[in-house]
């Protein structure tokens, strides 16, 4: 269970840097003029939403993970015991995506330039928008779904745990645990509707980043350390059978 | 707003075809020529804050939030969540994934149910049908195991299917909007609206409403909608969609200005010189849509082999199922049908030719190349023989001034005295002569009482004595004598094709100038380019011999045929047809109408003001002769894109089919990797955009190397000139 209170603290605390940008959604969305209770329910909603993306795109990389690692199609779990030169290689990769979003976090790495080929993600997310205006319970729904696919580093480093995991269920906990970190922070910024301070929000992301390269050394030891399967369990040990 | 707007997409511009979809949207009616464009015109559009808009986009996310919640149930289910001691509630789960599963099937596959039974009515199976019969067998399928309390449910199959899908059409759609834009500025002309002045107040109106002499004030960044001239405000101007000139042309007041061009930095008003539509740029526009609406021979075989295919697949998907339902449980039989349903929709062929294709035409468009028709494409790529109609088409339609020879006089004196009197003249052989003299740095012989003889030349009077230039004729109605030096070479020089002006002072004729038509000075390099692209370049000509043979030896071409009728060249045509794959022939669309008609595709060089009128599959703008070689590079481009398209999307729908009836491959799978495919063939599609615009050799870059174009100047022989006696 550790496991996953570890990551749920990376989710809690990289949320201050969520709310840079989702969290200026959360804030469009707005409040709902029957009250605060109706307000707190579309921020529910629209978090739900993107909680959502983030489990499917951890059982996505988590099946992912798993056709490379088994390609004879049986279900082989992390935790069976050794590890074969494809877990660690993906093992290895995930671990370096995550260090390089870390680096990033605390300032060390240029952020990569989006590559120009976007195929209208470009039209897409201005249309996005035309949703958080939108009445009724649906839309916001909608744009938590959208909202969560959205490149973002730091779903891109859990995408990437996930896929270390090499199981879809596994996967999604991952992204579960990260999403649900997320929740309180985005919940709150939109209910409240204003911004953290950004000396707290620069802590926050130090956080984060500091979580995020614990949680990435981890994942590349087991890749790359002989006999190293031990050293993820210790982590992982706890999580759920 | 017209008849023709309703042949194109309202999103990618593409025709429309089977799949046409009519959407009322803020309260316009609009077509579409597929589900995926339709969502990717409401999610562009979504911009604009609309309620309407924005539904499509919540209808979606919900969609997808539903069928992702599915397929996570799912996974707990076949992750063995729920066995042991939680084994009772798998039925509730269950449950919950129909009661998640049926909106979710309503709102993503209603649409493409919608299509499958309108086609249905019209007597058609379409790729729609195909999605709407797979997902529809899963579904019920799933829904009776629930109520039968059968272990598995295929709900997550069914939904994520349809997620796949729609999200493949979206996708498709945002790159055939892409391939759109260059096309977007040529097909604009019809719904331009112009800031007309109207006694100091500004008024916004259609263009078609501009009439001439109505002033129009254009803003920097605007297109200018209609031709005219400035009275007010200096700026410069892209013309680069009408002339292909693609460096910013200086507008001050007096400047004439081409509608269809950018105003670039400073505000113009302009007087318009004609009505709105009657310009070019409206032209081109309601030509290109013309095109575009045109289907190409490819497309059509490509039509029809999709018509007979989905009969086809879904008769191959219901044996497969049947036969292995004599080995499998029925839903592993009815999964591995679905898989061949899923994965043999032929979206990709049908997308193989029109995207490609109209990419080229606006690419061609951009710099201000017509393309009339789309097969015209086809068969230029497969040509292998060009054929040059007329002198003229080669040649700049200025003259230059070959040599001078003098009797009893310098020759420089004789281009002095000449020069004095042609430059009162709007001749086309007076500027040649004027032309002359300045780049000789001869002075024009200050001339007096200057006279036109129209038809026969002109006089003046210089020094105190008549100095006349001219014909033959005039020199006679003076009654000037003609050394017989100079007559025998005036003789000469006119049975050899050249233009002579004679130039006589001091009663009697001292010298004649031989005039040529200058070649365009950019035939050289262009047909240098086309014969290293393989291709047989001959020039086919009505002129005389001996000049026609001139200018091919100028410009390089060596396979020569003059004297020759518009019968003859089609007779010539035609047994060059029978030996080849094809021939096209290029010629100035004034004149050469018949026979360009005659070629298997005709190139129009300049054309004639009407387009309506013109028999040229291919007009290329005056002057732009030069671009013929990338037109050429074009339509091979665009053929081998479509032959790609092709060979990849039936090689891919035959694999898959195989792979998908023997049950190797998973239906959710299968989606995924057919959407994959049809991005595929529009990304190929898209790398026609790369191909780099064409370099203009003899203006845009000083010629280097061994082969330099100036050799297509023939030098002034003035300083060697034969002095008689």
């Amino acid at each position: 269970m550790a496991y996953y209170a570890v990551l749920f603290a990376a989710g809690f605390a990289g949320s201050f840097h969520c709310v840079g940008m989702c969290g200026g959604f959360a804030c469009a969305l707005g409040r709902d003029p029957r009250g605060h209770v109706a307000s707190l329910l579309r921020q529910l909603i629209y978090n739900t939403g993107r909680l959502t993306t983030y489990c499917f795109l951890g059982a996505l990389a988590g099946t992912l993970g798993q056709v490379i690692c088994t390609p004879g199609g049986s279900t082989v779990s992390v935790l069976g015991g050794s590890l074969d030169a494809a877990q660690r290689i993906l093992a290895s990769i995930a671990g370096l995506v995550m260090i390089a979003v870390a680096l990033q976090f605390f300032g060390l790495l240029r952020r990569a330039k989006h590559p120009s080929v976007s195929f209208g993600l470009d039209t897409f997310t201005r249309s996005l928008r035309g949703l958080l205006t939108a009445p009724g319970r649906a839309a916001p729904l909608a744009f938590g779904v959208f909202n969560g696919f959205l490149p973002c580093p730091l779903v891109y480093a859990f995408a990437a745990q996930a896929a270390g995991a090499a199981n879809a269920l596994q996967g999604m906990l991952v992204m579960a645990s990260f999403g649900l970190g997320t929740f309180p922070a985005m919940v709150l910024m939109g209910s409240i509707g204003r911004l953290l301070a950004p000396a707290w929000r620069q802590r926050g992301v130090w956080l984060a980043g500091s979580l995020i390269l614990l949680l990435g050394l981890i994942t590349l030891a087991r890749g790359v350390l002989p006999l190293s399967g031990h050293i993820a369990h210790g982590i992982a040990g706890g999580s759920p059978a | 707003m017209n008849a023709l707007g309703d042949e194109l997409c309202g999103h990618c511009l593409l025709p429309l075809g089977p799949r046409t979809i009519w959407r009322r949207l803020s309260g316009e009616e609009r077509a579409f020529c597929c589900y995926g464009c339709c969502i990717a015109f409401q999610v562009r559009n979504g911009q604009s804050e609309e309620w309407e808009a924005a539904l499509m986009l919540i209808r979606l996310g919900v969609g997808g939030f539903l069928s992702m919640n599915i397929m996570l149930f799912s996974l707990l289910v076949y992750a063995g969540a729920f066995t042991g001691g939680d084994a009772r509630v798998l039925p509730w789960i269950e449950l919950l994934l129909w009661i998640l599963a049926t909106p979710a099937v309503a709102i993503l596959g209603g649409p493409y149910l919608r299509e499958a039974v309108i086609d249905g009515r019209q007597g058609r199976l379409t790729s729609s049908t195909l999605i709407a019969v797979g997902v529809g067998a899963a579904y019920a399928y799933s829904a009776v195991a629930v109520i039968e309390g059968s272990p598995h449910v295929y709900f997550d199959t069914a939904t994520m299917v349809l997620m796949l899908f729609t999200l493949g059409r979206y996708l498709e759609a945002a790159g055939r909007a892409k391939a759109a834009r260059s096309l977007e500025p040529l097909l604009a002309a019809e719904s331009a609206c112009a800031t007309t002045l109207v006694d100091g107040s500004e008024i916004r109106r259609p263009v078609r409403e501009v009439d001439t002499g109505m002033q129009v004030r254009v803003l920097p960044g605007e297109r200018i909608v209609i031709d005219g001239v400035v009275v007010e405000g200096e700026s410069h101007a892209d013309e680069a969609v009408m002339t292909g000139e693609s460096r910013p042309i200086a507008k001050a007041v007096g400047s004439s200005v081409i509608a269809g061009s950018i105003n670039l930095d400073g505000p113009l008003l302009i007087r318009a010189s004609g009505p709105g539509p009657s310009t070019r740029w409206a032209q081109i526009c309601r030509s290109v849509r013309e095109t575009l609406a045109r289907r190409s021979p490819v497309q059509r075989v490509a039509d029809r082999l999709v018509g007979a295919f989905v009969p086809l697949v879904l008769a191959l998907g219901t044996l497969t199922a049947l036969y292995w339902a004599h080995q499998l449980s029925f839903d592993r039989a009815l999964l591995v049908g679905l898989s061949v349903l899923v994965v043999a929709c032929p979206c990709a062929v049908g997308l193989a030719a029109p995207l490609a294709t109209s990419i080229g035409i606006g690419r061609m468009a951009r710099l201000g190349c017509l393309v009339r028709d789309p097969g015209a494409l086809e068969v230029l790529a497969r040509t292998d023989r060009l054929a040059f109609d007329k002198t003229g088409t080669l040649t700049s339609g200025s003259a230059q001034l070959i040599a001078i020879e003098s009797a009893g006089a310098a020759p420089r004196e004789a281009l002095a005295r000449a020069a004095g009197l042609e430059r009162f003249s709007e001749h086309p052989l007076a500027g040649a002569i004027t032309k002359a003299a300045a780049s000789q740095g001869v002075e024009p012989v200050l001339t007096h009482d200057v006279r036109v003889t129209a038809g026969r030349g002109i006089r003046g009077r210089a020094d105190g004595e008549i100095v006349a230039a001219g014909s033959a004729a005039l020199m006679r109605e003076l009654a000037w004598p003609l050394p017989s030096a100079l007559a025998s070479r005036a003789h000469a020089q006119e049975r050899a094709g050249y233009s002579v002006v004679y130039v006589g002072w001091g009663r009697a004729v001292r010298a004649i100038l031989s005039l040529d038509d200058a070649p365009d000075p950019d035939a050289r390099a262009t047909i240098e380019q086309l014969s290293r692209r393989g291709l047989r370049v001959m020039l086919l000509t009505g002129d005389l011999e001996r000049p026609a043979r001139r200018l091919a030896a100028a410009v390089g071409i060596t396979d020569v045929q003059a004297g020759l009728s518009p019968e003859a060249k089609r007779a010539v045509l035609d047994q060059h047809r029978q030996r080849s794959e094809g021939v096209a022939m290029v010629g100035d669309g004034l004149n050469d109408g018949p026979v360009l008609a005659a070629a298997d595709v005709g190139i129009a060089v300049g054309s004639a003001t009407d387009l309506a009128r013109e028999t040229a599959a291919l007009v290329l703008p005056p002057g732009g002769l030069w671009m013929l070689p990338f037109v050429i590079d074009m339509a091979r481009r665009v053929r081998r894109t479509i032959l790609g398209n092709l060979m990849w999307a039936f090689a891919y729908n035959f694999i898959a089919l195989t792979l998908a009836a023997f049950g190797l491959l998973q239906p959710v799978l299968a989606a995924a990797v057919m959407a994959g495919s049809s991005l595929l063939v529009v990304a190929n599609s898209l790398r026609l955009e790369r191909l780099p615009d064409p370099v203009r050799a003899s203006k845009a870059a000083p010629p280097s190397g061994s082969t330099p174009a100036c050799g297509v100047d023939v030098p002034v022989r003035v300083g060697t000139a034969i002095a008689a006696e």
